[in-house]
């Protein structure tokens, strides 16, 4: 085609737009890690040094089978809560569903350090559940350590498992368990033959999520390793000790991490890839009513795991209103430690607003933008923004930070201040919900919209913002919604970034902890916790479906 | 209010043809319809003159002025849409305001029209109305009223009856054909449904594999098709072998002399002739013709009475499926399958084709 093509060039131009952001601010800080960790942070030449380094040393070597020891045992330990959670809830009648399934939400939307630290005032060497047993003069297993950092794993990802089985199982046409029932299975053996084979999908999406995240996890093994070092605390110990020179171990470690989530996905879809099931749900599953033992069993089991799961939670909203002193619990309630915040850390409050909020505004503004060339414009260029927008799930907040800092701000050399630096980083890590939920909405609605639009006369922007944007509305607001939350909560690539002026609420409530103040801790969780609790409620208010649009 | 005239136009997809050197040229204020069975083209071809598709080559003049470079934007053809393609967030007076104020018109202006328009199409009521409020027909008069509202110099529809159930569809049908009259608006009609086609039409244009395969009357179409395919797509038809030997042609079937009309065609060419059902008499028994009639010997399949009329099925000893419609006849109703009939048609009512999908007609 010879001719000038006149139509859509606002969308080309989009398009082009998108994928040089991406490009600057996903592509380049990874591959500035990758490089690095070829280079030779004393000649500056290439080796293979720092893998070799890494693969050999005690200290690195110990850090990868930990990382994989907890990623693993987390993980199955999330499917052993999740999985029964979901076929109880999909298969039976249990008393006060919702509530289960919304405790679940609320622990997967909230701070993933707080567990961590409330499991130390519970379980620690001063924890009151400890010191409870010791009056009685019992000793009970210390919290620190690779078995704590599984427990909170475990407690903390089991949501994820739990949601998307549910949702797959109660996808499962009756036909086939009633089928299986005919053809002589015992319940049991209709379970493991038939159920269990048909949701699998949903169940390793699930638990690829919990390893993804649990090898991420910089603040749990950080609070609880207590000597027990996993390679992403590895790489931020390395990123600090190697300030001032070139950062290489850390890349190095940076990109092993990344490596081992990357190769556990594309494991995972080799696996999914042969167990497609195309299913016609005609027939749609029925919850049985139990009776009895099992009756109470069930509900026991369903409530039991969500409490001990929202635990972490409630203690720490109990510990901000106790009364202290300094970092000394001195008894009785009161608001001292909400005094105290207000007093040390008003910064961080109004930091962490102001990043998160200003991460948001380009996130729903790129949202929008981003799902209309991915649903409305089907080309190479589409599909590869469509592949990107999986990337940020997949790249450690240690690892993306270590690759910002190195690539936008060397010595003097700093393109766009701590703040800026901080707000693109929220903006690009967080951008995939925002564009995943914004593509749901807008796959709903008809193209015909936007062509009778344009038919009468609008040009492509103008049909975009007054016919588009106003259907997808719920969908980018629920998208801005699970961004803003989980901006908010973002600690470990602020850890790095981070100087004294740009503190925000993690990082004030990692350092504090550090400190022993569990008290000033304890408040700001709480702080975080009610700014994630009001958007969860508006997320349940405007959502299609609650249960998924968390997963 | 404006003549179109369509010249060469192409478009692929990939490999594929999907429109294949469409000509057109239609007259000022007419109805045109383009017609054909899913996959032809109707739509693909509706879509570039709307400029929703970019054609590989060839021209579209609105008034003699060229369209086809221009963005869907800068078109000024209104269009109406198969799903009503109402904006569900805007009420029944902003869905037909849209395409005025996208023009800048003074915001008296679009009241007025705004008013009248809703008047035409009987909507006058439900001006405040969310789209959700409307059943399906009206929702198509608001799309229809968005369309119009505009004065666009053609008028584009896309099936917009296909979503609605037969009675209303019938009803529609006729206003459409009404609004358009008093308007005098040029418009491309987009259907796969033939009695509709024929009903609106003052020109269907029957597409087939991205080929228009002949534009005339609805009558022409009906009684003249130029082709085996519009024979067979539009109406019903029963297609009776022939056999040819030198100079010689008979109904394979036998009981049919058709040298006469053959009489010019060149040898070896293989032909089949056409017969519509309702052209057919059925008769018990195996007769004999008169000279300007055809009489084919057949065994009956099948005879089903649904009133008003009768349809007998037989096969003849040829092998060819024949349809009759006809009045009832008690004899024939009484028939057991398998009993001897005759089927009768008067020779003017005979079509030949070139065998074939799109055979030729020669005769």
């Amino acid at each position: 085609m010879s001719r000038l093509r006149l139509r859509f060039e606002f969308w080309s131009v989009v398009t082009a737009m998108v994928l040089v952001v991406l490009a600057v601010l996903l592509i380049l800080p990874i591959l500035r890690v990758l490089m690095l960790s070829f280079v030779d942070a004393d000649t500056g030449g290439f080796t293979l040094g720092n893998y070799v380094e890494a693969f050999t040393r005690n200290y690195y070597l110990n850090g990868f089978k930990n990382t994989l020891f907890v990623g693993v045992l987390g993980t199955l330990g999330a499917c052993l809560l999740g999985i029964p959670l979901a076929y109880f809830n999909a298969r039976f009648h249990i008393w006060g569903r919702a509530w289960i399934s919304t405790l679940a939400i609320l622990v997967l939307v909230a701070p993933p350090f707080i567990g961590a630290y409330a499991w130390i005032m519970m379980l620690g060497s001063n924890g009151f559940i400890t010191n409870f047993f010791a009056s009685l003069g019992i000793s009970t297993p210390t919290i620190y350590g690779a078995h704590g950092i599984i427990l909170v794993f475990t407690l903390k990802f089991f949501p994820f498992v739990f949601l998307m089985t549910q949702t797959a199982l109660n996808a499962v046409s009756k036909s086939f368990e009633d089928a299986a029932e005919n053809l002589g299975c015992t319940p049991w053996q209709r379970f493991r033959k038939i159920t269990l084979p048909l949701v699998f999908p949903a169940i390793s999406t699930g638990a690829i999520i919990c390893f993804v995240l649990s090898i991420a996890d910089f603040g749990t093994p950080a609070i609880l390793g207590r000597g027990f070092r996993t390679l992403s605390t590895i790489a931020f110990a390395a990123y600090r000790s190697e300030l001032g020179g070139l950062p290489t171990m850390a890349v190095t470690i940076s990109i092993i991490m990344m490596a081992i989530s990357m190769l556990a996905l594309v494991a995972q879809r080799r696996i999914l890839a042969k167990r497609r099931y195309a299913s016609s749900l005609t027939n749609l599953p029925v919850k049985a009513r139990l009776t009895g033992w099992r009756n109470t069993g069930v509900h026991v089991f369903c409530h039991g795991v969500v409490l001990v799961a929202m635990l972490p939670t409630l203690v720490v909203i109990y510990t901000s209103f106790l009364q202290t002193n300094g970092p000394v619990f001195t008894g009785g309630f009161g608001f001292e430690s909400y005094r105290r915040i207000l007093h040390d850390a008003p910064q961080a409050i109004t930091n962490s607003f102001l990043f998160s909020l200003a991460a948001v505004v380009l996130i729903t503004a790129f949202s929008a933008l981003i799902s209309y060339v991915i649903v409305r414009r089907e080309n190479a260029a589409s599909g590869a923004i469509d592949f990107l927008m999986m990337v940020p799930y997949l790249v450690p907040g240690v690892v993306m930070a270590i690759g910002f800092v190195t690539t936008f701000r060397s010595g003097s050399f700093d393109l766009v201040g701590t703040t800026g630096l901080l707000i693109l980083i929220y903006f690009i890590r967080r951008l995939p919900y925002g564009v995943r939920s914004t593509t749901s909405s807008l796959r709903q609605i008809k193209p015909s919209l936007e062509e009778a639009a344009v038919n009468l006369g609008a040009p492509p922007l103008k049909a975009f913002l007054t016919v588009t944007v106003p259907l997808i509305v719920p969908g980018l607001i629920v998208g801005s919604l699970m961004s803003f939350i989980t901006a908010i909560n973002e600690l470990s690539s602020t850890l790095i970034i981070y100087d004294s002026g740009t503190i925000t609420m993690p990082v004030k409530i990692y350092l504090a902890v550090l400190d022993g103040e569990f008290g000033l801790a304890a408040a700001l969780s709480t702080v975080l916790l009610l700014c994630t609790g009001v958007c969860v409620y508006a997320v349940f208010r405007l959502a299609d479906n609650r249960d998924s649009a968390f997963v | 209010m404006a003549s179109v005239e369509i010249s060469a136009l192409r478009k692929l997809y990939g490999d594929v043809v999907a429109l294949s050197d469409i000509n057109i040229s239609i007259p000022s204020g007419s109805f045109y319809t383009l017609l054909g069975p899913s996959g032809c083209g109707k739509t693909t071809l509706l879509r570039t003159i709307a400029g929703f598709h970019r054609q590989n080559s060839g021209t579209i003049g609105v008034e003699g002025a060229p369209i086809e470079d221009l963005p869907a934007y800068r078109r000024d053809v209104g269009m109406v849409f198969q799903d009503y393609a109402i904006f569900p967030h805007l009420s029944v007076r902003d869905n037909v305001s849209f395409g005025l104020k996208q023009r800048k018109v003074p915001a008296g202006e679009i009241a007025r029209r705004v008013g009248e328009v809703l008047e035409v199409v009987q909507l006058g009521a439900f001006a405040d109305r969310m789209p959700h409020e409307l059943s399906g027909g009206q929702q198509q008069r608001v799309g229809l009223a968005r369309a119009i509202v505009i004065e666009p110099k053609v008028l584009l529809m896309d099936e917009p009856l296909s979503n609605l159930d037969a009675k209303l569809r019938v009803d529609l049908r006729a206003e459409l054909r009404r609004i358009q009259r008093e308007l005098g608006i040029t418009t491309i009609y987009v259907t796969h449904d033939q009695e509709e086609a024929l009903a609106m039409s003052d020109i269907v244009c029957v597409m087939y594999k991205g080929v228009i395969q002949q534009a005339s009357t609805p009558l022409e179409i009906y009684m003249e098709p130029t082709n085996r395919f519009v024979a067979a797509f539009v109406g019903a038809n029963n297609f009776l072998a022939v056999s040819r030997d030198g100079t010689a042609a008979s109904l394979a079937a036998g009981g049919a002399d058709v040298s006469q009309a053959l009489a010019s065609l060149a040898a070896g060419i293989e032909v089949v002739c056409a017969i519509r059902p309702e052209t057919l008499h059925v008769s018990t028994g195996h007769t004999a013709a008169e000279p300007q009639d055809i009489a084919v010997p057949a065994r009956l399949r099948e005879v089903s009475f649904i009133g008003r009329e009768m349809e007998v099925f037989g096969t003849t000893k040829a092998g060819d499926e024949v349809k009759a419609v006809a009045r009832p006849d008690p004899q024939v109703v009484a028939l057991a399958p398998g009993s001897a009939i005759t089927f009768r048609a008067a020779r003017k009512d005979l079509l030949f084709f070139e065998s074939g999908e799109t055979g030729g007609r020669v005769a």
